[in-house]
């Protein structure tokens, strides 16, 4: 015990002090035990974070519950262009953001249920939807139909998801590096890109896209051109790229563009 | 095998179309119009966006991408990658020499340095405004303002830099005749008092206004031998006053017990008044 202290105070004082001074057998031991002594970093403060009753990821249902289901128009307007809804972080740190336009189904949901409730720790972290349960009706005409004979019957349904949007959230007392790899892992299998990202890196993220839109060095942008229709460019825009000024082209975000 | 002829039935279909449409067109162009009606009449549905995979851009749109394509900012170099530019020494030459050794004898000499600025006064004036501070031995110097500030720089005078910017003049005298250089000044609206070293101490313009209020030195001498006069004799007074008045008590005492009462009366009447 008493070599102990006296090795790391010997240890601090091999610290402070130069050591080619020190000669003899005693000060060149605890030269070598001043190697060993790490001051560790303090670990992130969780005092204030109130885990939720239930911390998984609700079950969600396959069919929305409506009297009389309708069949919808194909409307791909809803997945064209940034999100609106659903852009930031709500009670969560982490999430999954979605880099492009697309449709989630049912079974997708199921798989990230599935995997992020296994995968875990429900005592430390916890889990919410950001996204809908499946509401868009999507029509097929059976196998073996002749074409016509009107619309086909509701086959499945699914969610519709704009750039930009958080699908999932996670958050409790747990860092990034705990739960980036189920994330990551399920954020391979959806139908769009999508990316894992944390507060801070979401607020840099659109802070990037903002920085880029005030420094852009050309003097020429879409949105001008386009709204001017300047050499009658109209003809070959829409409104939908009037609107977005030509950051996306249709689901597809384009990344680099202002 | 079912689907596979679904598909038949589809493109036939679509052939048959095609087919009527070029009919239609042939007919036009070969008949004279004489109150036709369209044999065919296409209706547009207004394109579709297509989201399923990346439409193939329009040649006009991708020119118009590669126009508007972000700019990022030129890079600015990181600190500490080019050498910091060589500092120029420059050697004075003889005439900044000799302006300098100028200038040390005029601060050394004289009480008054008045930095003034000169609004374009023309030589008329500036002869008229020499000739009447010059009755009050007042001279009017002129001096660049880059040697002013490298001799400033160097010497006790360094907080005076910042007053000698654009076209300034000095003032000097070897007496504090503040009163007539600013009536002086007064006559002449062009230039302008920015500030001055009176007595090696640098006053700004309203601190010369204030410093030329002031009595002058032989007064406030005497103001002051008065007071500290006063204040001794006001002691010695202070330190007497008891002494005498019990001595006039007394005296007055002694006088009443005298024998002759004949006194009484008047003492009386005068306690009485």
């Amino acid at each position: 015990m008493i070599s102990f202290i006296k090795a790391a105070v010997g240890g601090l004082t091999g610290v402070c002090g130069a050591p080619g001074h020190r000669q003899g057998p005693l000060y060149n031991h605890l030269k070598v035990l001043a190697a060993g002594l790490k001051t560790y970093e303090i670990p992130p403060d969780y005092s204030d974070v109130v885990l939720p009753v239930k911390p998984k990821l609700k079950f969600l249902n396959k069919v929305p519950n409506v009297i009389k289901a309708r069949k919808e128009m194909k409307n791909l307007k809803d997945i064209q262009g940034p999100a609106v809804s659903a852009n930031t972080f709500t009670t969560g740190q982490y999430g999954i953001v979605a880099l492009g336009g697309g449709y989630l189904h049912w079974g997708h949901m199921e798989m990230m249920r599935l995997t992020i409730n296994r995968k875990m720790d429900s005592r430390t972290t916890f889990a919410r939807w950001r996204i809908n349960a499946p509401y868009k009706p999507i029509t097929r005409k059976g196998l073996g139909q002749r074409m016509g004979g009107g619309k086909g019957a509701i086959d499945h349904y699914v969610t519709p998801v704009r750039y930009g949007r958080l699908i999932v959230e996670v958050g409790g007392k747990v860092e990034l590096g705990e739960v980036e790899h189920i994330l990551t892992e399920v954020a391979k299998k959806l139908p769009f890109p999508a990316k894992v990202m944390s507060r801070e890196m979401l607020a840099a993220f659109q802070k990037k896209q903002a920085d880029m839109e005030q420094n852009n060095q050309n003097p020429w942008t879409f949105k001008q051109i386009a709204r001017g229709n300047m050499l009658g460019i109209r003809k070959v825009l829409s409104p939908f790229d009037l609107k977005n000024g030509g950051r996306f082209m249709g689901k597809f975000h384009l990344p680099g563009r202002v | 095998m079912v689907p596979m002829n679904a598909a038949f039935i589809c493109r036939h279909f679509l052939n048959y179309v095609f087919l009527s449409k070029m009919a239609a067109t042939l007919c036009v162009k070969l008949l004279p119009k004489q109150g036709w009606l369209p044999l065919t009449q296409s209706v547009r549905h207004g394109s579709k966006a297509v989201t399923r995979h990346r439409k193939p851009v329009h040649f006009l749109r991708q020119k118009l991408m590669a126009v508007t394509r972000y700019i990022p900012p030129p890079r600015v170099a990181p600190p500490g990658a080019y050498p910091p530019p060589a500092e120029q020494v420059q050697e004075d030459n003889a005439l900044t020499v000799l302006i300098k050794r100028n200038l040390k004898k005029l601060f050394q000499e004289n009480k008054i340095i008045a930095v003034v600025q000169n609004n374009a006064s023309n030589s008329e004036d500036m002869m008229n405004l020499k000739y009447r501070l010059h009755k009050h031995g007042i001279t009017v110097k002129f001096f660049p303002n880059q040697v002013m500030r490298s001799f400033l720089k160097d010497s006790i005078y360094c907080n005076m830099a910042p007053l000698l910017i654009g076209p300034t003049v000095l003032f000097v005298c070897k007496e504090p005749k503040v009163k007539e250089m600013l009536m002086t000044l007064r006559s002449s609206p062009q230039m302008t008092l920015l500030g001055a070293c009176i007595d090696n101490t640098l006053l700004s313009a309203e601190g010369v206004v204030a410093y030329s209020k002031l009595p002058s030195m032989t007064v406030v001498q005497g103001q002051l031998v008065s007071g500290l006069t006063m204040l001794t004799s006001r002691t010695a007074h202070m330190l007497q006053h008891h002494p005498a008045h019990l001595s006039a008590l007394l005296q007055q005492y002694v006088k009443q017990q005298s024998p002759d009462n004949s006194a009484e009366g008047a003492p009386k009447a005068e306690e009485a008044t």
